[in-house]
């Protein structure tokens, strides 16, 4: 009986080990069979550079992070996976797990604990949550090692006096900015929303969010800003994202006469939800999201007949189809490649990756150290969102935020914001 | 004031149609709670997926573009198939987890029917990343789908001014009601509702006196689940997005629901659903939507303080 | 298989199958990093942590559930609540300000109370309506941490919590001195090795608890609440004191928790999912047995971000993935094996990995009929 106990239970328990034990090795021969398959004679020699992306990828969020990772992959394939001589590999970790069924602080830690290990990794493209960040900002800040973020919008991630009293120097023990994002942050794109708002007229406002980091975040600027300029915030509240309807939250909005709705929030924690149940409790007041609803997802999720011509869409940047020159090279080989339009979390993904391998190609020695340095020094890139640079906060200087609504189904574009 | 009041009333139509879907599903729980004691963890779950079949059959047949007497039909259509796949999905689920488990310790059901739960969500993962036109291509899985209006939200009354009552609040009182009423019959008056309470009271003297065990607790999860698969049709009816994690919020509901009645009785699971219903109705509109959870759990706690056994639930004697 | 001979068994393996097996994983957990240095770096090391982590959770759990037999939904309530109290404790934006080890101490008490304050006007409570109170409490509580920002800082999360120290001889200018080590985060090796003395000297506390008087009460109360009642043992007081010992041990890995990520994370990181997945590792490993809860640990959280993770990074360096079709991403059939490892796992060892040495039904506090019947059968 006690042999029983350990031919079924030890199996399970040390197949862990097992794993590890048969896997690492094959994993090792799977490495270098994939360089010689994929990129044999493209003349990589001088060795071997790798990226990792940490996104979650297990759950609701799988959707954005999946065109992400397509952007992430595009721009490597585009330069044929070769810098200046070393192979490019591309890893895509995952930081959610089935048990959580969302982002897992656990599963970020040990991410960018195995990313600082593997001393072939010179990049780290994550993360997607901006709390998952305030977990693997000091970790790879203590190694040096740079981490590009393609989604994150949380302002005190970089920008002092932003968010609490002690960011961001708390992620940066070392001293050495270490963390860059292209995307512009919460305090930006919320303030244009309620500039924009303030122009369409609307001069009483609803503000909800999804009580998360980001939703909450843009939502507190959005009310903070509408307030300064003279409209009326006359709600505000944070939603249950998990909820089946809000149905009778719409009472109440509808009761306090509001003029705008404004959600801040993502489409996997129900805007589109939300916007359903507005029109069908009689409320017409347009709807405005921020650029976590900007994917074809959300029009689907809402119902094309709920949104056009009363949904407005905040986004820091311009959408893929109002890009000139490299802009629109992306996007034509997006299609090409995936039959799809790039949503907008694709050209984040792609722009992550392309900063991070143009800054490879100008470092003089391809460690971590130079590596970081040459994407501090990322001035007047020309990339898909425009010409940028990263300014001292590691922040894009790219401010240009659009405005967009939807008209028979579709994102339209109106309007450049905030100039 | 009578502003007021009609706040108070549109209000209360929300809450009792939210509830009334709520209870349509916390009766497939108490169901099966009572007979074999089993908290049916994916039974949220497997209602998401009764969901997920209507819209495909939506996007099959094109159901969304019928009118008249045909549309009744395809609503009809949509509610049975789920409940039937609903059912014989928990019957077979039944067959192949729990039903070996039988003898084992109750929390071994329960971790199983954990597992059944997380392999339904998968399921439901993959069903929405089917390419078809329904679930945009499936190009985003794991994205909300919307459920094509069916039933407009037209309202019958209140359309300017006044308390909206509206198609589908009526619809969701034509199904679940005279669902709730046949159910009751079935358990009351048929013969096969007397084996379902005899094996709920005592499963070896009820197979002594001849009743077949197996089969009653297996239409005992035909039942429920095919209830569940009428209140998926519904709430996506109602709600018309439906995504791949809707059973965790339905599941939990239904559960506290079926609590709150007290474990294992109808009219209880019914009485339960109302009231979450109606209490976060009360509180989205009274207070703020982010002590809704808060409220309706502190509620939770309060009456069975006062209620232990829920407020129909029979009080048990202690077995010595 | 006779009568006898399972008894018999039951017995044997209780008493030294289970002790003997805690040795052989201690072992394998002491040799880990050195076999990691020798052989080659598995990445283990992480992975591993953290299932000490859920491994001291997951015994805080066994103490409700295992030992008293009741029912328990909501153990990461008390898991956030020591996180907070420990972040709130140690950061430098409260007034507080203290070091790792007297914070970690007071989580155990604030812990304490907090299962004090639940259980006592619930515990009377039978079976399962005790198991939803016990959900109930742990949504309103991930709910409280995010609506009241103005003390937990909501969504936003504490940050940084600072790291353990220990106590540590330096040569300085005046020859040796006695300083504090701070832990880094580029050595893993002394937060593993602290994490698993923590485990090793929780185990042994929980192994002296079991066979203490309180322990025997517990388990007369699992037994038959009744007849222990008859014995002159307070159901309801025991079972508190059982909530409260649970309550504490999970703050106390929420403590350590919070100190392994330098922060306290957000209050959604301790959902209704935390509580599951110990449930899970209770139940999988053997509900009741010390040793049960460390091979539940291992292969549930193991399950997860061992197995699964090595084989998908295995199936992407070798270019078997896609991201093209929702069933060409391996990250998701997680969910299904996940479920399906659990479904298996009962299927063939529904008395878990490592069952307990007695175990009547396993309902917690009242058995129903079939169970009931099962062990007349086994009376007879």
């Amino acid at each position: 009986m006690h042999i029983r106990t350990l031919a079924i239970g030890l199996p399970l328990g040390l197949a862990a080990a097992a794993a590890a034990l048969v896997l690492t090795p094959l994993a090792a021969f799977g490495q270098s069979g994939s360089q010689s398959g994929s990129h044999s004679g493209s003349g990589a020699s001088k060795g071997v550079l790798k990226l990792v992306s940490s996104l979650p990828r297990t759950g609701s969020a799988n959707a954005q992070t999946t065109t992400m990772v397509n952007g992430i992959r595009m721009a490597i394939e585009e330069v044929g996976g070769v810098i200046d001589g070393y192979e490019i590999l591309y890893e895509d970790w995952d930081d959610a797990s089935p048990q959580r069924a969302n982002w897992d602080p656990q599963a970020e830690a040990q991410n960018a604990n195995k990313a600082v290990r593997d001393k072939d990794i010179v990049g780290y493209i994550g993360t997607f949550n901006s709390g998952a960040s305030k977990i693997s900002m000091p970790i790879l800040n203590d190694a040096g090692l740079v981490m590009v973020s393609p989604a994150n919008t949380y302002p005190g991630l970089t920008k002092p006096g932003m968010g609490e009293k002690n960011e961001p120097k708390v992620y940066r023990k070392s001293g050495k900015i270490n963390y860059f994002r292209v995307v512009p942050t919460d305090d930006l794109q919320g303030a244009v929303a309620a500039e924009w708002t303030k122009e369409l007229g609307a001069t009483k406002v609803f503000v909800l969010h999804d009580r998360e980091l980001y939703g909450k975040g843009i939502a507190d600027v959005f009310a903070k800003r509408s307030t300064d300029i003279g409209l009326s915030v006359v709600g505000y509240e944070g939603i249950d994202p998990k909820a089946a309807n809000y149905k009778s939250l719409v009472t109440k909005i509808k009761s306090t006469g509001a003029e705008l709705v404004y959600f801040g929030g993502t489409t996997q924690n129900n805007a589109g939800q939300i916007a359903k149940d507005l029109r069908a409790g009689g409320v017409d007041a347009p709807f405005m999201v921020p650029d976590g609803c900007f994917e074809t997802a959300f029009i689907d999720a809402a119902g094309a007949e709920n949104l056009n011509g009363k949904t407005y869409i905040t986004f820091g940047g311009l959408p893929a189809d109002k890009l000139t020159g490299k802009g629109a090279e992306f996007r034509e080989n997006y299609i090409k490649k995936f039959g799809t339009e790039p949503e907008a979390y694709a050209v984040y993904g792609y722009e992550a990756a392309r900063v991070l391998l143009d800054a490879i190609d100008r470092a003089k020695d391809k460690d971590r150290e130079s590596i970081r340095q040459a994407v501090a020094d990322t001035k007047n890139y020309l990339g898909t969102l425009g010409t940028w640079s990263f300014d001292e906060n590691g922040d894009t200087t790219n401010k240009v935020m659009s405005g967009q609504t939807v008209v028979d189904g579709k994102f339209q574009f109106v309007k450049v914001l905030g100039q | 004031m009578e502003k007021e009041i009609e706040y108070l009333l549109q209000l209360l139509v929300t809450g009792l149609s939210n509830g009334m879907i709520i209870a349509l599903v916390a009766i497939g729980y108490t169901m099966v709670y009572g007979i074999i004691e089993l908290i049916n963890w994916a039974h949220g779950d497997l209602c998401m997926l009764g969901a997920f079949l209507a819209l495909t059959l939506i996007g099959l047949l094109g159901i969304d573009s019928w009118t008249g007497p045909l549309g009744f039909a395809g609503l009809a259509l949509l509610l049975v198939t789920s409940a039937l796949f609903c059912g014989t999905l928990n019957l077979a689920i039944d067959a192949v987890a729990y039903r070996p488990l039988r003898r084992a310790p109750k929390l071994t059901l329960l971790v199983t029917a954990i597992g059944v739960s997380f392999v339904l969500v998968n399921v439901g993962l993959f069903w929405g990343g089917l390419p078809m036109d329904v679930f945009s291509g499936g190009v985003a899985a794991s994205a909300p789908k919307a459920f094509p209006p069916l039933v407009p939200a037209t309202p019958l009354i209140g359309a300017e001014e006044g308390v909206r009552i509206t198609l589908r609040d009526v619809l969701i009182v034509a199904v679940t009601l005279p669902l709730m009423l046949a159910l009751w019959w079935l358990v009351r008056c048929t013969k096969l509702g007397k084996a379902m309470r005899a094996v709920a009271q005592n499963p070896t003297a009820a197979s002594l006196m001849g009743i077949d065990t197996d089969r009653v607790v297996g239409a005992t999860f035909f039942i429920g689940g095919a209830l569940g698969g009428f209140g998926s049709v519904v709430y996506a009816l109602n709600n018309g997005t439906i995504s791949f994690q809707l059973g965790y919020r339905v599941g939990m509901d239904a559960f506290v629901a079926a609590v709150i009645g007290g474990i294992g009785s109808l009219p209880g699971a019914v009485l339960g659903g109302l009231l979450i219903g109606i209490a976060r109705s009360m509180s989205d509109g009274y207070l703020e939507t982010r002590w809704t959870n808060t409220l309706v759990f502190a509620l939770l706690i309060v009456i069975l303080i006062f209620r232990p056994s829920g407020l129909l639930g029979l009080r048990m004697k202690e077995k010595v | 298989m006779t009568r006898e001979r399972l008894r018999g068994t039951r017995r044997t393996r209780s008493a030294w199958g289970g002790g003997r097996l805690a040795l052989v994983l201690l072992l394998a957990a002491l040799l880990l990093p050195a076999a990691n240095h020798l052989v080659g770096d598995f990445g283990l090391l992480d992975p591993v942590k953290a299932i000490f982590l859920y491994a001291i959770l997951g015994l805080g759990l066994n103490v409700v559930m295992g030992f008293t037999g009741l029912l328990h939904l909501g153990i990461a309530a008390f898991m956030a609540i020591g996180v907070y109290a420990f972040a709130i404790l140690t950061a430098d934006i409260y007034p507080f300000q203290l070091g790792f080890w007297p914070a970690m101490f007071l989580t155990l008490p604030i812990g304490a109370a907090a299962g004090f304050l639940l259980g006592a006007p619930t515990l009377g409570l039978r079976g399962d309506y005790l198991a939803i109170v016990t959900l109930g409490f742990g949504e309103i509580t991930q709910d409280v941490l995010k609506n009241l920002d103005t003390i937990t800082n909501g969504t936003q999360g504490i940050n940084p919590v600072p790291p353990p120290t220990l106590p540590w001889f330096e040569h300085g200018d005046q020859g040796w001195m006695l300083t504090w080590y701070e832990f880094q985060k580029d050595a893993p090796l002394p937060w593993y090795y602290l994490f698993l003395a923590l485990l090793v000297i929780i185990v042994v506390l929980n192994r002296n608890l079991e066979h203490s008087r309180i322990g025997r009460a517990w388990m007369s109360v699992r037994e038959d609440d009744l007849a222990s009642k008859a014995m002159g043992i307070p159901p309801v007081r025991t079972k508190i004191l059982a909530f409260a010992t649970a309550a504490a041990l999970a703050a106390f890995a929420g403590g350590l928790w919070a100190s392994s990520l330098s922060s306290s994370g957000e209050p959604a990181n301790y959902d209704f999912q935390v509580s599951i997945l110990a449930l899970c590792i209770v139940i999988v490993g053997g509900m009741g047995n010390i040793t049960g809860v460390l091979i539940g640990a291992i292969a549930v959280s193991g399950a997860n971000d061992i197995v699964l993770q090595k084989l998908f990074e295995w199936m992407q360096q070798n270019g078997w993935t896609s991201t093209g079709s929702v069933f060409g991403s391996p990250n998701n059939w997680k969910f299904l094996m996940f479920g399906l490892a659990l479904i298996l796992m009962m299927r063939f060892k529904p008395d878990g990995l490592v069952p307990a040495r007695r175990r009547k039904g396993g309902a917690p506090a009242d058995p129903g009929p079939a169970a009931e019947s099962s062990s007349h059968e086994e009376a007879a």
